[in-house]
């Protein structure tokens, strides 16, 4: 009987200690998720199409884009917005854009083909598109 | 052991519905990827595509549809370049021993001029395909002026006043029948850039849309031309920037419907530390005073292009008067000094 009782304890503790450990899985996971999701807010640069860069929305960072024979811009990105600080171009379009944080946000220099493009990974609150 | 056993499955299943449920409550369902490409190749301006599709490649084949579609548009329609064996509206610009020719064209040219014929009726001149010769000082004035800002001026007036004698455009003569055009006065020159790149971008999405093609938005320079609704049946969110701060003027909702906006921060070049944008009064041969942007909800992208120029050189009063006489178009108007004026169904459309 004792011995049933004690295999029947060692048993409960086992499916506890069990229990335990899948929800600590359960949890890294959950909190994998949420990592991989921050990680997910960044700035994508591309020139001529091509892809150019892909930098971290939340790591302040200076940027220097080289396009085409001589063109440049600078993108800065500091407190989880991008803005371009100065640019080689005519137009100096992209310079007078705001600064962008949103999912889908581009700021666009059309004289050195570059385009600066905020991905934010689960935002449904965004426009689908913006003009 | 059985018992145990038994025990890790059902601890397993419940480990399972348990990711189950938050995996589910971080991606929303649904079947089909949002993707997205542009290209900077047409209409002198940026083109962006999203759509929704199973796979990259099934967006990959309609995007490249979209953009060589575009791209003969682009070429039918410009007025800065030739392409061999195209016969375009450069032809029809060029002078021979001193006289425009007879040109014969592509069935797409002749229906975007007639089209842009009854936009001129529509929006009493405002919106004038003819004034070629004046816009095109404008364009020679501002690309010196970009490339070189310290020697950046204006086009002198009493030149802007001769070019804008030759403006008529009855004198633009188009034969159906045989797809020719011809322009009557040696002086004048189309240009098409109020109406051609909408023009392009209605085709293109009437194109898709009789193909069955859904779930598509396009962004042809402020051209927005919604193909469908989103997989899910919702509409369409779409942000109209604010050329003053970072919050949008709007967010509006469409499905099969386009929204064309025309700002004074698209294109510009500064003189004596002054901005002069690209949206030319025809009265005034200036760029047009007192609004920053003004938007279009309509059908149309066609439309939307023109109707959104011709506000953008009316004023609020004749703007909001043409707007509510034409059924199914509403329009928002942002001046100078920030304030935001909509037609009387606009909210309609605003996000809530």
């Amino acid at each position: 009987m004792t011995e049933q009782k004690n295999t029947a304890r060692a048993h409960r503790r086992n499916d506890i200690l069990l229990i335990v450990l899948l929800l600590l899985v359960a949890g890294a996971g959950i909190l994998y998720l949420f990592v991989f999701r921050d990680s997910g807010n960044v700035v994508k640069v591309t020139v001529d199409g091509k892809l150019y860069g892909t930098y971290s929305l939340s790591e302040d960072r200076v940027e220097d884009i080289h396009s085409g024979e001589d063109g440049h811009n600078r993108l800065i990105i500091k407190d989880g917005r991008a803005y371009m600080e100065s640019a080689s171009c005519s137009d100096g379009i992209c310079v007078a854009h705001h600064p962008i944080f949103r999912d889908g946000e581009s700021i666009v220099c059309l004289p050195n083909k570059v385009v600066a493009t905020v991905i934010i990974d689960g935002d449904t609150d965004s426009p689908d598109i913006v003009a | 052991m059985m018992i145990m056993k038994q025990k890790i499955y059902s601890v397993a299943i419940v480990l399972c519905l348990l990711f189950g449920v938050v995996l589910s409550s971080c991606t929303p369902q649904k079947q089909r990827n949002k993707y997205s490409t542009y290209s900077m190749d047409y209409f002198d301006t940026v083109t962006t595509i999203v759509g929704y599709e199973n796979t990259q490649e099934e967006f990959d084949a309609v995007a490249n549809e979209i953009l060589s579609q575009l791209r003969e548009y682009h070429q039918l329609y410009t007025i800065y370049h030739r392409f061999d064996g195209i016969e375009n509206l450069c032809n029809v610009n060029e002078l021979v021993d001193g006289a425009h020719h007879t040109v014969t064209v592509d069935r797409r040219i002749i229906d975007m001029l007639l089209y842009a014929k009854e936009m001129y009726t529509l929006t009493g001149g405002t919106v004038n395909i003819a004034m070629g010769s004046v816009l095109s000082l404008w364009h020679d004035y501002r690309s010196v002026g970009m490339d070189n800002p310290a020697n950046a001026s204006l086009p002198p007036m009493d030149k802007l006043i001769t070019a804008s004698e030759h403006t008529d455009i009855s004198m633009m003569i188009i034969d159906e029948e045989n797809c020719t055009v011809t322009l009557t006065d040696p002086d004048m020159k189309l240009d098409v850039g109020a109406i051609a790149k909408g023009y392009a971008t209605e085709m293109v999405a009437q194109y898709l849309e009789a193909r069955g093609v859904s779930g598509y938005v396009l962004n042809v320079g402020g051209n927005i031309r919604a193909i469908g609704a989103k997989p899910d049946g919702s509409s369409w969110a779409v942000g109209i920037e604010n050329p003053q701060g970072e919050d949008y003027l709007a967010t509006v909702e469409v499905k099969d419907m386009s929204v064309v906006t025309s700002g004074s921060y698209q294109r510009y070049y500064y003189v004596d530390g002054k901005a002069y944008h690209h949206i030319i009064h025809p009265e005034t041969l200036m760029p047009a005073e007192g609004f920053v942007s003004v938007s279009v909800i309509c059908k149309n992208s066609g439309f939307g292009d023109a109707i959104s120029t011709a506000l953008f050189c009316m004023s609020l009063e004749d703007g909001l008067a043409l707007v509510e006489s034409i059924p199914e178009i509403e329009a928002m108007w942002m001046t100078e000094d920030s304030v935001k004026t909509e037609s009387s169904g606009w909210s309609e459309y605003v996000k809530k």
